[in-house]
């Protein structure tokens, strides 16, 4: 479920106290659970907490894990870090990018998948790595990577 | 919010005075002897014996944040933004215009003429510095150099409208949801503190505009010049109220033709 449901919202809103210092937390859940933030959380949020929508917004652009608009059910992350850059990242990107016939950072027009580049998963000796839904795949071909699909 | 704590904000407020502390820490700066209260700011210390520091980001009626780094300055052979920078020992060694505080600041002033190549003070700077802007930058000249004194400014209003969002070249001042600012009051105080005169604003005797919102002007009714913002007026606790002007003479004429000083 990407779409918004103001009973959600309102659970996990009361899941924790109204503190600014859970600003964070809560965005994590709401990400969590709708798959990215929408306006109506955003506002909501900063009104539980107490804080200015403007920095509410501004902590929900800064981090890479965030996001506005709604990230596939199933997120693809490949790594683009140093280490698999050397080891053929590039081409494991590529055929990702075919395979799902999108390019870094789209999401499925249907919702269904979204793909990533992260700087480092910091599993570098099994470079070139991607995770699926979290769950890391290492020493990666082509072939293999667009069969993880 | 009592009216006493509306901050107003100046643009041309010169360097606030000092702690008030009776420690002093003592060093020097180029090279002259300078005593200041413990705490002082490198460049509150500075401005005290008339050594000009530039500044860009810096403003003394807000909060320092260091984020523009046009104030390096080489402190005991190391580099440390001034207007950050406390004072608490004594014995400091601070050279302002190093070769290597030279090669800093040009370097920065290339990259706040990256994003500002019109702006008067930094285009006299960059000739100090014979710096330019790098075009492997790529172009970024908006006008906005990102020190967010706008940002600032409306924190210390206490309205908080406006904030810097996202990172790297898409860091950018805008309201939430890159939307007009439903909190902004129309005060004008991110306008008057912005060092490029970036955020645009229009103003009549009726109303204001700034940041795609439109504001009604509240009018003294003595002489009916403008005061502030309907809104502006009601954060600082004032559903009336007459423009300074008349606000003076009120109170002259109040003093005046008062019951006097009672003993
Ligand atoms: S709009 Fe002006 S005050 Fe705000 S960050 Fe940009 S340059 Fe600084
Ligand atoms: S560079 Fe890819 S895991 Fe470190
Ligand atoms: S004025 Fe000190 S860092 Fe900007």
């Amino acid at each position: 479920m990407s779409t918004f449901d103001e009973q959600d919202l309102e659970q996990i809103l009361r899941s924790r106290p109204a503190e600014p210092r859970q600003l964070l937390p809560l965005l994590q859940d709401i990400q969590a659970r709708f798959r990215h933030l929408p306006k109506e959380a955003l506002l909501a949020t900063a009104e539980r907490l107490s804080l200015p929508p403007a920095r509410v917004f501004a902590a929900a652009c800064f981090y890479r894990a965030f996001s506005l608009t709604p990230k596939g059910e199933r997120l693809v992350a490949v790594c683009q870090g140093t280490a698999c850059h050397l080891r053929g990242g590039q081409a494991v990107t590529e055929s990702l990018e075919k395979r799902l016939g999108l390019k870094i950072g789209q999401t499925s027009a249907d919702g269904r998948y979204g793909l990533e580049s992260v700087n480092c998963l910091g599993a570098c000796a099994l470079a070139p790595v991607a995770t699926v839904d979290g769950v890391v795949h290492g020493h990666l071909t082509p072939d293999a990577a667009a069969e993880l699909i | 919010m009592t009216k006493q704590q509306f901050i107003h904000v100046d643009a041309d407020a010169t360097v606030k005075p000092m702690p008030q502390t009776s420690d002093l820490v003592s060093g020097t700066i180029d090279g002259r002897e300078v005593a200041v209260p413990w705490g002082t700011t490198l460049l509150e210390a500075a401005a005290s014996i008339g050594t000009v520091i530039p500044t860009l980001c810096h403003h003394p009626a807000l909060p320092p944040d260091g984020n523009c780094r046009l104030c390096l300055v080489e402190v005991d052979s190391r580099l440390a933004a001034s207007c950050l920078f406390p004072l608490r020992r004594s014995g400091f060694s601070v050279s302002t215009e190093s070769p290597k505080v030279f090669e800093a600041r040009a370097f920065v002033l290339k990259l706040l003429l990256s994003r500002a190549p019109n702006d008067e003070y930094l285009k006299e700077l960059a000739v100090k510095y014979e710096a330019a802007p790098d075009p492997r930058l790529g172009d970024l000249a908006d006008g906005c150099v990102r020190c967010g004194r706008c940002v600032r400014a409306c924190q210390a209003t206490g309205t908080e409208a406006i904030s810097l969002v996202g990172r790297s070249q898409e860091r950018q001042v805008t309201g939430p949801f890159f939307e007009p600012p439903a909190q902004c009051v129309g005060c004008l105080a991110c306008a008057k503190v912005c060092p490029t005169g970036y955020i645009v604003f229009s103003e009549e005797r009726t109303s204001r505009s700034i940041w795609g919102r439109d504001f009604e002007m509240v009018l003294c009714p003595i002489c009916g010049e403008p005061v502030g913002s309907l809104q502006e007026l009601a954060r600082a606790g004032a559903a009336e109220e007459l423009c300074p002007a008349c606000r003076r003479r009120a109170m002259a004429s109040a003093l005046v033709s008062g019951p006097g000083l009672s003993l």
